[in-house]
């Protein structure tokens, strides 16, 4: 059921880096926060963690729900210009995404028999960390590489829940602070652009 | 042998109605009032009693296209997975000779429209080749991958396979196998991100432009070849990507197929309303996010076997 999911979560990084409008980025950055918090907590369950299965929750409420929606609305009323087509051209990103994915499948190889457990989530979680970094490097406005952000944050995410049984509940915490933080000063990102 | 035969039969039978239910569901989406779903069998007892006319300039291709249009793919018909447990099917047959078939059956439709000597059809004609050269790669790879998880090339093992202990420890690979194949079965039957089925605008239509010239019993058959095309295409995708309720007794088999099938086209239905039709050049674009799902099923279940 964990495979399935993580599927979904790296299905929905592959259609983003093609798509070349702001509101489906949106609704696939909510859709990829569905898929981890499901993910995380189906392992909660697994491991009977309840810490994970609060985290999981917080994941859907606050990334699936309010974060996509609080960006949308901003986007809307700062009038974010709604076409944002990638700079690198899709068909030379055919060729490139499955190389990098290739290259991060087998540089995890090493670190996924240190850890033992889980060994392909590590591998999977640790190629959309560097699918994100391709969405940041393929846009140039402000509020795709925004959205790459929040992908790369739920890639990290990924990565914490599956390859240590979750981290501190103290940690996780922070982070979701440090997420609202940044969407905080998204908004004032925004209003720069809008003002530019 | 019985239950083989009678697959057939239904799946003859229902091929129209599922192309109904689609344009019926649309409308009602639309808020318009929608036509019967069984508008298609109406529509072709129409054409049969129509006169044919064929222009001056054409060859006796067009007299025997629209036929050589639907053969391959009623020889298909014959080579589908089975959808009960242990009923009869032809086990030697691979994915390969099924996508041959098919490309046997596109071809003759594109020489029928390049026949009809006006210039719409070269024009469908060279757009369908365009499509049509481009589904290939993906399809001979997603099919592969699919192979390679049921540990089987031919489909119809295969599918027993995974009907009967279904690979759950290559659930990720699966499901990207299955996108890439769902793409793939909206571009070769002319669905909406691909090709509108409904509009005549000139600017638009791929299939529509080939059989402009076509009427009579000769459009009857090529509507009934469309009609096939979209069951053999949904038929695969439900008995390898859903393969589910297989090993259920006969009547209960067959019916959460039937199901499966109506799930399949109401998805098509959904997809079409809500989404625009692409321009002709970033079609590509879409059939090559098919081509990264297949290969990335083959990456993840080669390397990660996940």
């Amino acid at each position: 059921m964990i495979d399935f999911f993580i599927g979904l979560f790296m299905a929905s990084f592959l259609i983003v880096l093609f798509s070349g409008r702001l509101y489906r980025l949106i609704f696939w950055y909510a859709f990829n926060s569905l898929a981890l918090g499901v993910i995380t907590i189906l392992v909660g369950v697994e491991h009977i963690d309840n810490a994970l299965v609060i985290s999981g929750g917080l994941t859907l409420i606050l990334k699936a729900g309010v974060i996509p929606f609080v960006l949308k609305n901003i986007s809307q009323r700062f009038n974010l210009i709604r076409e944002i087509n990638p700079t690198v051209p899709i068909h030379y990103s055919i060729i490139l995404i499955p190389a990098i994915i290739i290259f991060t499948l087998y540089l995890a190889e090493p670190m996924s028999s240190m850890i033992g457990v889980n060994s392909n989530y590590i591998a999977i979680s640790i190629s959309s960390f560097f699918l994100a970094l391709i969405l940041m490097i393929e846009h140039k406005s402000v509020a795709p590489k925004i959205i790459a952000f929040l992908m790369m944050e739920n890639a990290l995410f990924l990565l914490g829940t599956t390859a240590t049984k979750g981290m501190p509940m103290f940690v996780e915490l922070g982070i979701f602070f440090d997420v609202m933080m940044a969407i905080v000063i998204i908004n004032l990102l925004f209003k720069e652009e809008h003002v530019k | 042998m019985i239950l083989y035969i009678f697959t057939i039969l239904l799946l003859l039978i229902i091929a129209p109605l599922l192309i109904g239910m689609i344009k019926s569901l649309k409308m009602f989406l639309l808020y318009k009032k929608p036509v019967s779903i069984f508008q298609p069998y109406a529509t072709f007892n129409k054409l049969l009693i129509k006169e044919v006319i064929i222009s001056h300039e054409s060859s006796i291709i067009t007299r025997i296209a629209p036929l050589l249009v639907l053969s391959p793919l009623l020889i298909v018909l014959l080579f589908l997975p089975p959808v009960v447990h242990g009923a009869y099917y032809i086990g030697f047959v691979d994915a390969f000779t099924i996508i041959g078939l098919i490309s046997l059956s596109t071809f003759f439709l594109m020489l029928l429209g390049l026949d009809s000597g006006n210039a719409f059809g070269g024009m469908g004609s060279s757009r369908e080749a365009f499509i049509a050269s481009l589904v290939e790669p993906a399809m001979v790879l997603t099919i592969f991958s699919v192979g390679l998880m049921a540990k089987d090339l031919g489909v119809g093992n295969a599918s027993i396979n995974l009907a009967t202990h279904f690979p759950i420890e290559h659930a990720s690979s699966f499901l990207f196998a299955g996108i890439s194949f769902f793409i793939l079965l909206l571009a070769e039957n002319g669905r909406l991100p691909i090709d509108n089925p409904e509009t005549h605008l000139e600017l638009t239509m791929v299939h529509e432009a080939m059989i402009l010239d076509i009427s009579g019993l000769y459009l009857a058959i090529i509507e009934m070849a469309v009609s096939i095309k979209f069951i053999v295409f949904a038929s695969l995708f439900v008995t390898l990507f859903m393969p589910y309720g297989v090993n259920l007794i006969a009547p209960l088999a067959i019916l959460v197929f039937v199901a499966k099938l109506i799930l399949v086209s109401v998805v098509v239905a959904l997809i079409e309303v809500n989404g625009a039709k692409l321009r002709l050049f970033k079609v590509p674009n879409l059939l090559g996010i098919s081509i990264v799902f297949a290969f990335l099923s083959l990456i993840t279940f080669y390397v990660l076997g996940a």
